[in-house]
């Protein structure tokens, strides 16, 4: 028996230290860590070329909005590490305090200051990077505080972001001209992504269900939103392709509006052109939906 | 489908039978609960209400491995993971070396946190929290037709196999001395458990699953003197929390599972006081 306790104890010691992996040799000169995904995608777009810059995507490819996202002990790990840490702020971190008071060393970027915030009941909507000149702002942003850090390479900081935010303005120009004149402007929305959108393109949205995005609208939320389609002859309800669609489903089936996925950009590949991908994606979208 | 939207129409001209989606609801929930009437008041019969429990929360398993092989639709993973895992359960029982609440409590936190740790992996578990509660707004015709045919074939192996199957849970060495396999007839009851509880919780929801299961059947408990009130007692209060907490969630906003649960649990204190004076 005590040969047994101390083998299984040797086993479980093993584990553990397997589990330690050996420092790499060659650390990057500049660790950048964004909060998530649209954070890392215009981060790589800055930092593209960069010599000795890494980029980490903390949440992941597939987390989506970090609405309560719970941190990890990578997490913490990988923010150690860490020499700036790229957040979209406006309360979409609800982590942040806690990372702040165990990492006070870690220098934190908000890419949202500056901007001016939507409101509801109270709240702070923070998916300003959802219309593309909340996009290119915090694209500005972000590269202006990376070349005051990283001086040596501060010219093409801000030459990538100057560069991306000429596609990205030119992709906006492109939706105003296809957008602006489409008859339909009223939309349902599904969660709270699109109040920033929906502003940039003077899309009207009527009512948002389920803004809490990992619960059901209950029955009555429904038969409202189906009554208020009837109404005022919504033609499109729009929800977001990271969350289950079957409520949204419903509700466009028996209301006689349409259903679409509009896009967030939110979660996706691993692609410097995936938020304009995205976009573009969604400008198909929303030329069928509203004509 | 048609032929029953129309006799919904008929019979229950209210605002709240004036969408489908609450149509589908009403017949899912006519189906659902009967059948958890019957599978219920045997579950409590044999003592087996942790059990069921712990199979609902081997579906978060389930969806967890389904989404690592990349299949559509869970039902199949489910429905695979929680017999392995029911018989596994069912297994280690028989070996008899730990009490059964012990036994069952370590395959459900087991399966429960297989299920997180897997799900969390790729860090995307907000798509799957509905599971967790549910919600019968939106069944659709196709899966009210899978829930009719559950009910049927549940009914059809209850005729020959009721007596059976109640006279193991009461003494299996009496029901081995008759000639009944005992192991076989308790291998049967685990998968038919399995199956409604995967097949239903998508609808019902991981948290409230069991509920539907133990009230009603508890709260026939309460008041019955025979098997057979018993077991009718258990199917009708089982349909009627059901139908009047959807009613119910229609009109007071709520989440409709959590309504007809409470609905039961209220059943439940009822009878209780009922039993208790007249008996």
């Amino acid at each position: 028996m005590k040969r047994l306790a101390a083998a299984l104890m040797a086993v479980f010691f093993l584990l553990l230290s397997s589990g330690c992996a050996v420092r790499d040799t060659d650390p990057p000169r500049l660790r950048i860590v964004a909060s998530f995904y649209p954070m890392y995608i215009m981060v790589l777009n800055i930092a593209s070329g960069i010599e000795g810059v890494q980029i980490d995507n903390m949440a992941g490819q597939q987390t989506g909005c970090l609405h309560d996202y719970q941190l990890q002990s990578k997490d913490m790990k990988n923010l150690e590490s860490a020499d700036i840490f790229i957040i979209n702020g406006a309360g979409m971190e609800s982590f942040l305090e806690e990372v702040a008071s165990q990492l006070p060393g870690l220098f934190i970027l908000n890419s949202s200051e500056g901007i001016e915030l939507l409101e509801e009941n109270g709240e702070t909507n923070p998916h300003m990077w959802v219309s593309i000149s909340g996009c290119i702002q915090q694209v500005e942003n972000i590269a202006q505080v990376l070349a005051q850090k990283d001086p040596e390479y501060a010219q093409q900081y801000l030459e990538n972001a100057e560069k991306y935010v000429q596609r990205l303005s030119a992709l906006r120009d492109k939706m105003h001209q296809a957008l602006d004149d489409l008859p339909h402007r009223d939309v349902v929305t599904f969660h709270e992504a699109f109040p920033y959108f929906a502003e940039e393109f003077d899309l009207n949205i009527v009512q948002v269900v389920n803004r809490e995005p990992d619960s059901q609208p209950n029955a009555q939320e429904m038969a409202e939103t189906i009554r208020l389609i009837r109404e005022t002859g919504v033609r499109a309800v729009f929800a977001e392709p990271q969350y289950p669609e079957s409520a949204a489903n419903v509700i466009a089936k028996e209301s006689g509006a349409s259903f679409y996925f509009l896009d967030p950009a939110v979660t996706g590949e691993d692609d410097p052109n995936a938020y304009l991908d995205a976009m573009e994606k969604n400008l198909e979208t929303l030329k069928t939906a509203l004509s | 489908m048609d032929v029953i939207y129309e006799v919904i129409d008929f019979l229950l001209p209210f605002e709240w039978t004036e969408f489908y989606f609450m149509k589908n609801a009403l017949v899912a929930v006519v189906l659902i609960t009967p059948l958890f009437g019957l599978v219920g008041a045997m579950i409590v019969n044999n003592k087996m209400a942790f059990f069921s429990d712990a199979l609902g929360h081997s579906a978060l398993t389930g969806i967890a491995i389904g989404v690592l092989l990349g299949v559509d639709n869970y039902l199949a993973s489910m429905l695979g993971f929680a017999l392995i895992f029911a018989l596994c359960i069912s297994a280690v029982l028989d070996s008899g070396t730990s009490s059964a609440d012990t036994i069952i409590g370590v395959f459900s936190s087991t399966g429960l946190a297989l299920g997180i740790v897997l799900l969390s992996m790729n860090g995307g578990f907000s798509k799957y929290s509905g599971y967790l509660i549910g919600d019968i707004l939106t069944v659709q015709p196709e899966e009210i037709a899978l829930l009719a045919a559950i009910l049927v074939a549940v009914v059809l192996l209850w005729i020959p196999f009721f007596n059976p199957l109640m006279l193991t849970s009461i003494n299996a060495d009496l029901a081995a001395s008759k000639g009944i396999r005992v192991r076989l007839m308790e291998k049967l009851f685990v998968v038919v458990v399995a199956v409604i509880v995967t097949v239903s919780i998508k609808w019902v929801g991981v948290l409230i699953i069991n509920s539907l299961l133990v009230l009603p059947a508890a709260a026939s408990r309460n008041l019955s003197r025979s098997m057979r009130s018993y077991h009718a007692g258990a199917v009708g209060i089982s349909m009627i929390s059901g139908v009047s907490g959807l009613i119910l969630s229609y009109y007071w906003g709520t989440a409709a599972g959590g309504t007809i649960v409470l609905v039961a649990a209220v059943i439940f204190f009822v009878t209780y006081l009922i039993g208790k004076i007249t008996r």
